[in-house]
């Protein structure tokens, strides 16, 4: 409610003076670049990472559920670490690791005689970088939602395909997959909610959101209005159409979601 | 021999350094802070059975670097010296100190003293409650405290003969330069260059022996246009006028950034961002780097046992006269009752003291400010390499900011859409700079 409120004012944060401006700060929003191109860049940044959110942890999860022990254990608390390390310094790691001027990646590229890269300094690569930086979060958390669907799989349906004769591809593929197309949505729609949210300090420790504003995005634009130009009202305004933007999405997505949701 | 060359090479440096300084504050208005300024609320002495805890917010603090350990050095001097007042530090990346700062006061916590850097000084003195820091002691005390420091270094800073915030780190550009890759590429360490076209030249030879020729950190992460400012000023231009109008679209400046493209399009220089290229310069695999004397320190600890670091001073245009544009930061207090405001005052008198800025200068690099100083340090390794700034103050200009409450993101705006993209993607400098420059007018309009 104060934030809808907010959006209608003029305020510098700190100022005791808040002048009402009506709907100047959404008309703000959409009459200029900025804000347009954000949006666009995080519905980028949710294509990007749909398949780390998806294919991938599902991929991983069963692979690990069907090799069940130790080894399997070990993996999974592997690929789970991108949740638990603290975000800013998994940020800054991957500074070291892309610089163009002496970090791995562009070290061994040039090793092997191929052309080396600024990986976050170049508009067409910056983008892509931050996506696959973040997917790692995507991957390990929904590795283990994955884990947790498969785990409530009915093992019978499984064993008599087996006796039928079916392999172990086929069974994976006709049997488990479908079984997990609701886990898939509700995943789908989480890396909506999330891909903006997630990449927010890989950007702001990264990038700031350049080269170029080609790695900027909604939720890092919502907070350079209000925190770094300090024009609460046009931040608030941001908020807000962020806000009816993913209802708007929720809403429309709910006949899929529920589709899916029936046993 | 050596001992003896150096303690000559100090002695000359010396009043090079008592003179220089005092030119750096001659940038300034001409009008001191006089001693007449109002001190309406002056404060007295803490008693000493009252202990009182306060906040300082820096930028210094925390960094892992020698900025991070020489602040703690300063906080460490000052509590012993002070055993009622505790230093409470909270560190802060510098491109986020005015956010920090405006949501703090926001939420009615603002930091007892906050080190501000100059580009961001203007919009904070406007924007938040900003006790002027000449009124906090009583005016005999004030006299007596700066008397050390040139009149003129204080009042480049003041407002209407009033300084509201304690000069404290002061930097400027300075070229340094790895001898050895100078020996690598056929050229004589003993003759840098002068000239952006020398630096172009060398750095060209540099790469061709296979290391990066040279870095102008104009392109800055922290979002600060003091190098900017430097280069621009250098080609005779500036970004705002005499008047305060916005002129970082007149010909000299284009043809300022246009210099500093080629450097990029030529290979002499790495389109990488400031970060990358100070670190590379660490390491040994950049030729040349420009930018502040604040790293000064830092670059010395690098090159000690890998390289051997010089210095120039910073490049002219040809034959104009080098401009380099002062950058550093002030200390504000924003105390709100008398007891912080007075423990924040002794915390500042102590690091803007002879003690101080003897740490400040010996253990981070930036410019001591007391001439005593200067003095004590001028045969100090830091102090040689310091040298070539030093000579150069006599063309030293002061730091302009653009009009208004929202000068800061006018400076945002000036780097990420025409600097960044000029200098380092090749953007066309003349229509990318008038389209930054019609922003930032509206900006500051």
């Amino acid at each position: 409610m104060f934030t809808g409120v907010l959006s209608l004012l003029e305020w510098d944060l700190t100022s005791p003076d808040r002048s009402f401006v009506g709907l100047d700060n959404y008309r703000r929003l959409a009459e200029e670049p900025e804000f347009p191109h954000a949006l666009t860049r995080t519905g980028l940044y949710v294509l990007a990472m749909l398949p780390f959110a998806t294919v991938v942890p599902m991929a991983l999860a069963v692979m690990l559920w069907k090799r069940p022990g130790r080894a399997s254990d070990t993996y999974r608390s592997l690929l789970f670490l991108p949740v638990v390390l603290a975000p800013v310094a998994t940020a800054l790691a991957w500074r070291f690791i892309l610089d163009p001027l002496g970090g791995v990646v562009n070290l061994t590229l040039g090793g092997l005689g191929l052309p080396e890269q600024d990986w976050l300094g170049d508009p067409d690569t910056a983008l892509w970088a931050i996506s696959l930086i973040t997917a790692g979060k995507f991957v390990a958390l929904n590795m283990l939602l994955y884990g947790a669907a498969l785990a409530s799989l009915d093992g019978r349906a499984l064993d008599a395909a087996r006796v039928d004769g079916a392999t172990e591809w086929e069974i994976t593929r006709h049997l488990v997959v479908p079984q997990l197309t609701g886990t898939t949505v509700l995943m789908s729609f989480l890396c909506v909610v999330f891909a903006g949210q997630w990449t927010f300090t890989n950007i702001a420790v990264l990038t700031q959101g350049g080269p170029d504003n080609s790695t900027d995005n909604a939720y890092l634009r919502l907070y350079t209005y209000a925190f770094v130009f300090f024009d609460a009202g046009t931040g608030a305004a941001a908020a807000v159409a962020i806000v009816v933007l993913l209802t708007v999405l929720f809403a429309v997505s709910a006949p899929l979601r529920r589709r899916h949701a029936r046993p | 021999m050596t001992g003896l060359m150096g303690r000559i090479r100090g002695w000359r440096l010396m009043p090079a350094v008592v003179v220089a300084v005092g030119l750096l504050a001659a940038c300034g208005e001409d009008s001191t802070p006089t001693s007449t300024s109002p001190t309406p609320g002056a404060i007295p002495t803490l008693d000493s059975a009252t202990q009182v805890t306060i906040t300082f917010l820096s930028y210094n603090y925390g960094t892992p670097g020698l900025g991070g350990q020489g602040t703690q050095a300063l906080i460490d001097a000052f509590e012993k010296a002070h055993p009622n007042i505790t230093i409470k530090p909270q560190g802060v990346p510098v491109k986020d100190v005015l956010t920090k700062l405006r949501t703090d006061t926001a939420a009615g916590t603002p930091p007892d003293v906050a080190q501000i850097g100059w580009s961001k000084m203007a919009e904070a003195v406007e924007a938040l409650p900003v006790v002027p820091v000449q009124q906090i002691p009583p005016e005999a005390e004030w006299k007596e405290h700066t008397a050390g420091m040139s009149p003129r270094i204080l009042s480049a800073v003041a407002d209407d003969g009033l300084v509201k915030s304690m000069p404290y780190t002061m930097s400027i550009p300075i070229l340094y330069y790895n001898a050895d890759l100078f020996r690598a590429a056929g050229l004589d360490p003993a003759k840098p260059p002068a000239t952006i076209e020398e630096v172009r030249e060398y750095a060209l030879a540099i790469k061709a022996k296979g290391s990066e020729g040279v870095y102008y950190a104009i392109a800055d992460t922290s979002k600060s246009d003091f190098l900017t400012q430097s280069v621009v000023n250098s080609n005779g231009g500036s970004l705002v006028g005499g008047d305060g109008e916005v002129t970082v679209d007149s010909s000299a400046a284009v043809q300022a950034l246009t210099t500093m493209q080629d450097l990029t399009t030529s290979g002499a220089q790495p389109a990488v961002n400031s970060d990358s290229a100070v670190a590379a310069f660490n390491s040994g695999k950049l030729g040349m780097l420009v930018t502040s004397t604040a790293l000064m320190a830092g670059a010395q600890k690098a090159a000690d046992g890998k390289f051997e670091l010089r210095t120039a001073g910073f490049p002219a245009f040809g034959d104009k006269p080098a401009k380099p544009t002062y950058s550093g930061a002030g200390l504000a207090v924003l105390a709100r009752d008398d007891a912080h405001k007075r423990a924040a005052w002794e915390f500042i008198k102590f690091v803007t003291s002879e003690e101080g800025f003897e740490i400040i200068t010996s253990r981070i690099g930036y410019l001591p400010l007391r001439d005593s100083v200067a003095t004590k340090l001028a045969d100090t390794p830091i102090m040689k390499l310091l040298e070539p700034s030093i000579s150069q103050l006599d063309t030293v200009t002061p730091y302009t900011s653009f009009n208004g409450t929202k000068a800061n993101q006018a400076v945002v705006t000036l780097q990420d859409e025409a600097v960044e993209p000029i200098v380092l993607r090749g953007a066309d400098p003349g229509p990318t700079l008038a389209s930054a420059a019609d922003k930032i007018r509206r900006l500051t309009a």
